[in-house]
């Protein structure tokens, strides 16, 4: 039986748009499971990125419940939701969304410094040594506008993992990069993943889906279905991305 | 059509900011056109009044004449003069429930058939028909007597005619307006009486003899022959010559000296209200220079996309020139239409002080053509002059994104503390955006500037206007006695004794001299050393003279030259050994020894004022009213002040009150601007701290944090750039008042108030301003 990190019960979500309230989620259940990686996929305008922030409590939701260990999400106060960004949660963003004119070491040193866990030494050392896990090592002093996106995601990754979450959100890590530096940032979340990391990440590309051992499909603000596969072995890439592919070929996608 | 379409756009978008700019010149014009409308209603009024109520071009007052119509018939025949008026009046001391007048009041005869005077309703809010008469018993003031002893209809005023009771107690009827004293700044003043009183105390002072207090006097409107090219100086010299006026004038002032005594006010409030304009001129630069930068940071690739539908760089930079200066026209427009009902303000809260209702009307069309048209013109190029790099937009590389941010490829590297993480990164989110909180600073370093420099005046004036009177005094004191009767002066002294030691004394006295023809007040002093000397040396010598630069500068002479003095027995040569400070009379004052004047004046016990510094100051009051009590009209007390001191303090106070306010609402307006362009700008920033788990608090503190650190070096900057200039600058305008030694110090109105309210209004606007941060999701920050 694995453990419950997150439950999202009925959760709805709408926008107030020229008078009218298109319902984006419409009473989503779902649940998110300690030591998973979990693959949130969909077409374009399925949800995938309102759910992924709902269910970190970023975005807030019209209507339902989310628990997190328990906790109810979106019942917590201001000051809790922003502990539990910086204490349980790290988040990679598909823009790089690190901060311009922190340098990368800076970047991942501050997120380490809103824990509030370790002292700012240990913080230190930590940011040096994932930045060198990562590959950046050698640009931890440039600014994120003086490396390349790769880098720049790489150390983004390195920001999500400073606080040991007990999750990270990752909303289409590789969209905006070619295709070796996908592959090495999924290489990473991979690696992570073997090391007993919760990740929840949002994709439309199957090649990343492969990387995931639980994949939720969303259509129209709804989890429609969802399939189960082993942990990811690099020889097995090819074969789980024809499964998948058949799968979503049943789902009509 | 299509220019109209994408302005429309603009102004729709840019709506914040263009109000804010709107905001800005609508403060300044209002504050611009009050101060014109002031000064320029102000000073065509007052010589309109003066020529209106037919006073001359030289007036004389003069006393103890047995037979004034020959004088003024003497003075009548002299060719450069055309007719001599005369109006009747008795000098007199006054008293308003326990307050003694320092200066005395003349009882004006008032005939209603002359239509000197203009008459106020009793709520002083208008006018009212003159009476045909003023009844027994009724008296008509200038409204300045309401700030100087707060007198009201219905109120008594007791002037004592002569010794041994003989009082005559008036009835304050209402108020007069008074061209020619009806200020505070003038210690002399105008009462109009009625014929039957008037008679009744004609009767009193010559049935007294020698106890008569009042003395019977008139004033002579001298007007100049219209041929005659002669300054009023050189008319007085003539008239001294050829008549005995000089031997019974008590003084002469022209109608140009009386104008400036009753401007004074007006003159320093429009000076400095002129000095803040500039002051909020430049700050409206600085915003709006910041606001067409990032405007165009915004607008940058809608212009490239422009560009490629055919606009034209020109067309690009005259569609930016037209949106703002909808929001310049309009904010000019409607401050300068704001100004007519803030100079009604002004004048209400003025009419107490200056005596005279200042009317009311926009600045005149020749004025607000000259300076309206010029901050017109300024703004037009310096719009021009900013939005220039719109021309040079490359419409692909725009489009591309490629150019048109602040280029923050540099970014000064400031320590990122774990401990002070909220400080470290509001220190680096401000080095990295330098320019743009650059504006930010040049305002604190303005706003602070000026209220510094206003604080350092109120220090000079200090809480019981000291700097003021050391000013106007020739040397300083605590009281001054004058004995009149057949008590000693010993006797006084010793009932002081009784309240406080004496710690020094001197004598002073403050006879007519003419120098080189011309009439003045001498500052006849014992210790000539207490002079305030600006320049040489004081007059030790029995042939030495010192003048004030006013009087040198009239005279055309210098340190080292000779003058002739002529006192009532004789006349002598002195040389100028030094010039030193005295305003009084708007620095028309010599200063002498007592040596030296009695080579031309003749002496008496009564002509000296003894002059004590006590050791005691706080019992000054306690001293005063012993003495008063003792010998009563036997007596004359005077302090280092006068009446209309406190309302030059008073309006001192509400002028830094009013700059405050306007200091307040112009960091508001350039925090709310400069604020929610920055908050735009660095939107994605403040979303992945929120994702990092920083609170809306933290972060809302971290960005006031960054205008503290930007507004604090920018007020200390001010204060020390006030430091310097705030004495040449404000030592030009007292010069309008005669004032030639102003030297300000700092004090903690002027030091710390300034620099810590441009600081916390910067900071706490700030915070207000991030509160939006509150409202918006973090994936609505972060989403682009």
């Amino acid at each position: 039986m694995k453990e419950i990190l997150l439950k999202g019960t009925n959760i709805c979500k709408s926008f107030q748009e020229n008078g009218a309230e298109p319902r984006i989620l419409q009473s989503v259940n779902v649940e998110i499971y300690k030591g998973d990686f979990t693959i949130i996929m969909g077409a374009s305008g399925a949800g995938k990125s309102t759910l992924l922030y709902a269910l970190s409590g970023m975005d807030s939701i019209t209507d339902g419940e989310i628990l997190y260990k328990g906790q109810p999400l979106n019942r917590l106060s201001e000051n809790r939701k922003a502990a539990l960004r910086a204490r349980e949660f790290g988040f990679v963003f598909q823009q790089t969304h690190l901060v311009s004119n922190l340098t990368l070491f800076e970047n991942v040193a501050v997120a380490g410094y809103m824990t509030k866990t370790a002292g700012p030494k240990e913080v230190r050392q930590r940011a040096r040594e994932l930045l060198k896990l990562m590959h950046v090592e050698n640009a931890k002093d440039r600014l994120p506008s003086q490396v390349s996106g790769g880098e720049a995601q790489r150390a983004a990754i390195a920001r999500a993992m400073i606080g040991d979450p007990g999750l990270i959100f990752a909303d289409e890590p590789t969209g905006a990069l070619n295709k070796s530096n996908s592959e090495e940032v999924l290489n990473l979340l991979s690696r992570l993943h073997e090391n007993g990391q919760s990740i929840l990440m949002v994709t439309h590309d199957a090649k990343a889906a492969v990387r995931g051992n639980r994949i939720l499909y969303l259509e129209d603000g709804q989890i429609l279905d969802e399939l189960t596969l082993p942990a990811f072995r690099e020889e097995d890439a090819r074969a789980r991305e024809d499964k998948i592919s058949v799968w979503l070929s049943s789902l009509q996608w | 059509m299509g220019y109209k379409t994408v302005l429309k756009a603009n102004l729709k978008r840019h709506r914040g900011a263009l109000f804010g700019v709107w905001i800005l010149l609508f403060f300044t014009c209002a504050a611009l056109g009050v101060a014109l409308s002031v000064w320029a209603n102000a000073g065509s009024y007052i010589n309109s009044e003066i020529e209106r109520a037919g006073f001359g071009d030289l007036t004389a007052w003069v006393s103890g004449l047995p037979d004034t119509n020959s004088l003024s018939e003497e003075i009548s025949r002299i060719p450069e003069v055309s007719q001599v008026e005369t109006q009747e009046l008795f000098f007199s001391d006054y008293t308003v429930e326990e307050q003694e007048s320092d200066s005395e009041g003349q009882l004006i005869r008032y005939h209603a058939e002359e239509n000197r005077y203009r008459f106020f309703s009793e709520d002083l809010q208008g006018y009212e028909e003159p009476p045909a008469a003023v009844f027994a018993g009724e008296i008509y003031v200038s409204p300045s007597m309401v700030s100087m002893m707060g007198l009201s209809v219905g109120d008594e005023i007791r002037f004592p005619i002569a010794r041994a009771g003989r009082d005559k107690v008036f009835t304050v009827a209402g108020f007069y307006e008074d061209p020619f004293m009806g200020s505070f700044m003038i210690g002399m003043k105008g009462f109009l009486i009625g014929g039957e009183d008037f008679l009744e105390i004609r009767q009193v002072v010559q049935s007294s003899g020698i106890d008569a207090l009042a003395r019977e006097g008139a004033m002579l409107h001298i007007f100049a022959a219209r041929s005659n090219a002669l300054s009023a100086a050189e008319l007085n010299q003539v008239i001294n010559e050829h008549t005995a006026l000089s031997s019974c004038a008590e003084f002469i002032h022209s109608e140009s000296a009386i104008a400036g005594f009753m401007l004074i006010l007006q003159n320093a409030f429009g000076v400095l209200l002129l000095a803040f304009v500039l002051v909020l001129l430049f700050v409206v630069m600085i915003v709006l220079g910041y606001s067409i930068r990032t405007g165009i940071e915004t607008d940058y690739v809608n212009m490239g996309i422009l560009k490629t539908t055919g606009f034209t760089g020109g067309d690009l930079q005259r569609l930016q020139l037209a949106q703002y200066l909808i929001s310049i026209v309009g904010g000019m427009i409607f401050g300068l239409g704001a100004s007519l009902p803030l100079s009604r303000v002004v004048s209400s809260m003025t009419l107490t002080t200056t005596g005279i209702r200042v009317p009311v009307s926009l600045p005149p069309p020749g004025w607000s053509a000259l300076f309206f048209g010029a901050v017109f013109a300024w703004m037009i190029l310096f719009i021009l002059a900013k939005t220039r790099p719109v021309q040079e937009i490359a419409p692909m590389k725009a489009i591309r994104g490629e150019a048109g941010g602040d280029g923050t490829g540099k970014i000064q590297r400031t320590p990122i503390v774990p401990g002070y993480l909220h400080l470290s990164i509001a220190l680096r989110q401000l080095m990295s955006g330098k320019r743009r909180y650059a504006g930010a600073c040049m305002v604190a370093v303005l706003l602070v500037f000026i209220t510094s420099m206003i604080g350092r005046m109120d220090n000079w004036l200090g809480p019981d206007g000291k700097g003021m009177m050391d000013a106007f005094n020739p040397a300083d004191h605590d009281i001054g006695v004058q004995m009149f009767g057949e008590s000693s002066i010993e006797e006084a002294e010793e009932m002081i004794r009784r309240y406080s030691g004496i710690t020094d004394d001197y004598l002073l006295a403050m006879p007519n001299v003419a120098v080189d023809g011309m009439d003045y007040t001498a500052n006849v002093i014992t210790e000539p050393e207490r002079f305030h000397i600006l320049e040489g040396r004081t007059c030790l010598g029995e042939d030495e003279i010192v003048l004030t630069e006013f009087v040198a500068a009239n005279l055309g002479v210098q340190i080292g030259d000779s003058v002739t003095v002529t006192g009532d027995s004789g006349s002598g040569e002195y040389i100028v050994s030094g010039i030193y400070s005295c305003a009084n009379g708007m620095g028309d004052n010599a200063g002498m020894s007592r040596e030296g004047y009695l080579k031309i004046g003749q002496d008496a016990p009564q002509l000296w004022c003894h002059h004590y510094f006590l050791e005691d100051t706080t019992q000054k009051a306690a001293v005063i009213s012993a003495l008063e009590d003792t010998y009563g009209g036997d007596i004359h007390i005077h302090e280092n002040t006068w009446p209309g001191l406190f309302g030059i303090i008073s309006a001192m106070r509400a002028l830094m009150i009013v700059l405050y306010v306007m200091t307040a609402g112009f960091i508001l307006v350039v925090t709310a601007l400069t604020g929610s362009r920055l908050l735009a700008a660095e939107q994605r920033d403040m979303g992945i701290y929120k994702a990092l788990g920083f609170t809306n608090r933290s972060l809302r503190l971290s960005f006031s944090l960054r205008f503290a650190m930007i507004a604090l070096p920018g007020s200390v900057i001010g204060l020390i750039l006030a430091a310097f200039l705030t004495d040449p600058i404000v030592s030009a305008a007292m010069k309008l008042a005669g004032i030639s030694n102003f030297a300000s110090s700092p004090s903690m109105v002027s030091v710390l108030l300034p620099v810590l309210t441009v600081t916390l209004l910067f900071t706490g606007f700030a915070f207000l301003t991030a509160g939006r941060l509150k409202k918006t999701d973090v994936t609505i920050l972060i989403s682009e």
